[in-house]
């Protein structure tokens, strides 16, 4: 069926869209540019989380984390075939833009990790995060999207059961441990507070993807609920919540009112553009390694054409 | 040739297999197809796959998710958390112990 914008915005709603409709342009554009967005996230969440499998202080830590970072890379295959069923880009060339740098991703990951207790940053709150943001997106419109979806959050629930897990044990540790976590917590929680975006009307591409029903929530609402959950958290172990920024609960709305202007948002539209040292560092890293292994892609094409005797240069990454 | 069918009740929803169809070409496997699966069912849309094109891995062949102890990657080894707190991590966490009972139960059936 061929459908125009306005059809869309009428038609909007959970899993309404697939490949077997003709979608417009703009449609297609914004879906595939918050799906490989999030494609791309997974990849660099996967590279940023595996550091701690060699951090990871017991055997056990060490087997879930690679199972953690094996899934996650799990799902970036699952979101970019869920992306190009949109017919704007192919997989390959996704893999190129974050290769060259111009593929974006999301801002916790553009700062490299060096200590295990970074390990819950990432892993609870950044993850938990996340793991809100997917939920209402197992109601967006793009039904291949909301498939991938289903898969993931059926398997986040131990990546954030395994952070808490570890938060609760590094709390539970000696008093210096539980100062560095502190520390470190300090140093992260600006950063996750901003992983929601701006306040929403700074926010470039809120409208359009919620009047499509690509999105179901907006930024503010995701990030009052994960604030009303996982404030209560940190405290229950023990963490403090700095100072900056200012939050305040306000009893009457329910909602926690936030001093935006407290955090760095140089620093947020920096990375945004991808131009941290961190960014750099982070795609340098992974582009290395994805030409480390080109001969495996190499070896799986030349297989793959002489079975079919067609080169797609599809093969898995 | 046969044609395997799988049929989608509503706009969204996974195309479940439902069984096959004996068809010359894939238009007519389409419309048997609809004659067979889609004549009571609540169908949005049919899919028909020559049989030849599946490619099938099954219990014989594979000890699906290995056969060591690989509880780590599951949400209900961490029992000294509560995952009540966040709906999606409880739903999570429910969802993985149905799949969990179901293998086991699978394994159990399978010793007897």
């Amino acid at each position: 069926m061929i459908m125009d914008l306005e059809t869309v915005k009428d038609r909007a709603g959970p899993r309404q869209f697939g490949p077997g409709d003709d979608m417009p342009e703009e449609y297609r554009k914004a879906a595939t540019r918050m799906i490989q967005f999030h494609a791309n996230s997974e990849v660099m969440g996967g590279y940023l989380d595996k550091e701690f499998t060699r951090k990871a202080p017991s055997l056990d830590r060490k087997l879930a984390n690679t199972a953690k970072v094996q899934d996650e890379i799990g799902h970036a295959q699952l979101l970019y075939r869920a992306a190009e069923t949109l017919g704007v880009k192919t997989r390959d060339e996704m893999l190129d833009e974050l290769a060259n740098g111009e593929g974006k991703f999301l801002n916790c990951f553009h700062y490299p990790v060096d200590t295990w207790y970074e390990a819950p940053m990432i892993d609870f709150f950044v993850d938990g995060g996340a793991m809100r943001r997917q939920a209402t997106l197992k109601s967006t419109s793009w039904t291949p999207y909301a498939h991938a979806m289903d898969k993931v959050c059926f398997e986040e629930g131990f990546h954030v059961k395994h952070g808490e897990s570890i938060l609760r044990e590094l709390m539970q540790g000696s008093k210096a441990t539980q100062e560095r976590t502190q520390e470190t917590f300090e140093v992260w929680w600006p950063r996750i507070i901003q992983f929601f975006g701006p306040p929403n009307d700074e926010s470039h591409h809120n409208d359009f993807a919620q009047d499509v029903g690509l999105k179901t929530a907006t930024n503010d609402e995701l990030r009052q609920s994960f604030l009303n959950m996982y404030i209560p958290k940190a405290e229950k172990y023990g963490l403090e919540i700095p100072d900056t920024p200012r939050i305040e609960y306000d009893e009457e709305s329910g909602r926690y009112e936030l001093a935006y202007d407290e955090l760095d948002w140089d620093e947020f539209w920096t990375i945004s553009k991808n131009e941290y040292p961190g960014s750099k560092e982070q795609i340098g890293s992974r582009r290395r390694r994805q030409e480390a292994v080109e001969w495996v892609r190499d070896a799986l094409d030349s297989w793959e054409s002489e079975a079919t005797g067609v080169a797609t240069g599809e093969a898995a990454d | 040739m046969i044609w395997e069918v799988f049929r989608q009740e509503e706009p969204g929803d996974y195309h479940r297999h439902v069984g096959n169809v004996h068809a010359p070409d894939r238009e007519m496997a389409k419309q048997f197809a609809q004659i067979q699966h889609a004549r009571r069912m609540q169908t949005n849309s049919l899919w028909v796959v020559p049989q030849s094109e599946i490619g099938e891995v099954d219990a014989e062949d594979a000890a699906f998710g290995g056969t060591t102890d690989k509880s780590y990657r599951w949400a209900m080894t961490y029992n000294d958390i509560d995952a009540s707190f966040a709906e999606e991590v409880a739903d999570s966490e429910a969802e993985q112990r149905e799949a969990a009972r179901k293998r086991r139960e699978a394994m159990e059936e399978a010793d007897d």
